[in-house]
């Protein structure tokens, strides 16, 4: 109890710091967000003193959030990238799951075009650490990535022994990563849409 | 619906192919020989498209699940600010909770702090969803934003056309389980809990 009590006040402690830091933060803020912070600070108290659990990092890059990561990767097109790249996500109407779903790791997965065509933002929501899933990537479904990155300036291929230097060089760690349900991996989510589906049917037949 | 579909496919998945290869003729050496190797796959891949949806306004969706992508430029000292404060926070967001339709939510700071790339995972509809945002979080929402250039406040008659003009669409966009929403899955944890639970008191 007592070493509680001594955490609870260090907490105390800390989330006053905290509170002071925002507010040296926002002291040059445009007037909307210095007036958010004020009306904010009393939830921001609790955010910061309900200690939820820390941002972790995801391996070689990238944030992760108990069993879920981000991966962002943004990479400059290769001449007639964008063009082969945009028909091709066209022509398979922008839904990838055939492939997708053999990953069994990926939560979610996007593909945008910006800065007129000449980058391509890749981003996703992955199960556990980064070498892992980039693995799972090159071992279950390496063609399917070479015809997509090969819009990538610079590609090596996927079997290439550069391949994983050139994602990490292009891959940007996010500041912030929000995950609803951070226990939840892909493999978890679908045995528990099973487990649903034996209670609904068993409810039936006793009801 | 599903039929018609279905009598028309191999033909389609012909052509499409076709056009495939086309496609890539002048792609590098990589992407067409993966193009060779992969092309079973990608005939099922073809076949099988449902093809991903509107999320109303702007975005893309599959089955119940959409996603937004913005990509903002940030005012002067917006990037110092945005990282400050997500780092005191240790990049963890209790407050998102609240808004209950929304999976996923990332911060990413681009070409040398002067962009925002803020993504997010999310249920339904662009402007139910965005309202979620102003009903239940809006002074984290300013907090957040006030650092991006022209900000209107969320409290705005202007703010969603704000967001549509920072919105990219996807141009593919995959879910795992598109027909749970974030109440779903809860519930489902739940009930998965109580099985657990049922069957040890069996057991």
């Amino acid at each position: 109890m007592a070493t509680q009590a001594a955490t609870g006040a260090g907490q105390d402690h800390s989330v006053e710091k905290k509170i002071q830091q925002f507010r040296e933060l926002f002291a040059d803020a445009p007037e909307i967000g210095k007036k958010a912070l004020e009306n904010a600070l009393h939830e921001l108290r609790s955010q910061t003193s309900d200690l939820p659990p820390a941002i972790e990092s995801a391996g070689r890059v990238g944030a992760r959030l108990g069993k879920v990561s981000e991966l962002t990767i943004i990479v400059p097109l290769a001449p007639g990238g964008a063009k082969r790249l945009r028909a091709f996500l066209r022509l398979l109407r922008g839904n990838l799951s055939q492939g997708a779903n053999k990953v069994g790791t990926l939560h979610t997965m996007r593909f945008v075009f910006f800065d007129n065509d000449t980058r391509l933002l890749f981003a996703t929501a992955y199960d556990g650490d980064w070498d892992t899933y980039i693995d799972d990537f090159v071992a279950k479904i390496p063609d399917y990535l070479d015809v997509i990155d090969s819009a990538w300036d610079g590609w090596p291929g996927i079997r290439s022994p550069g391949a994983k230097d050139y994602l990490v060089k292009h891959q940007i760690t996010a500041e912030g990563w929000y995950v609803a349900y951070p226990d939840l991996t892909v493999a978890e989510i679908l045995r528990l849409q099973r487990i649903g589906k034996a209670v609904d049917e068993f409810l039936d037949k006793v009801g | 619906m599903a039929i018609l579909e279905q009598t028309r496919t191999p033909d389609r998945v012909a052509e499409k192919i076709k056009k495939v290869q086309e496609l890539y003729a002048d792609a590098p050496e990589v992407g067409r020989v993966a193009l060779k190797n992969g092309l079973e796959a990608l005939k099922h891949e073809l076949a099988a498209a449902t093809g991903r949806e509107s999320a109303g306004r702007i975005g893309a969706r599959q089955g119940k699940v959409s996603e937004l992508t913005a990509i903002v430029p940030l005012a002067t000292g917006g990037g110092k600010r945005i990282r400050g404060l997500l780092d005191a926070l240790e990049g963890n967001f209790r407050g998102a909770d609240l808004v209950g339709t929304l999976h996923d939510m990332r911060f990413v700071l681009l070409d040398n702090d002067t962009k925002l790339l803020f993504c997010t995972t999310y249920d339904g509809e662009w402007d139910a969803y965005i309202d979620d945002f102003v009903t239940k979080i809006p002074n984290s929402m300013d907090i957040l934003f006030c650092n991006c250039e022209g900000w209107p406040g969320i409290h705005s008659p202007k703010v969603k056309d704000y967001i549509v003009n920072t919105q990219h669409t996807a141009d593919a966009w995959y879910v795992a389980s598109p027909n749970l929403t974030v109440a779903e899955t809860r519930r489902l944890e739940k009930v998965g809990a109580a099985v657990d639970e049922l069957l040890d008191k069996i057991g």
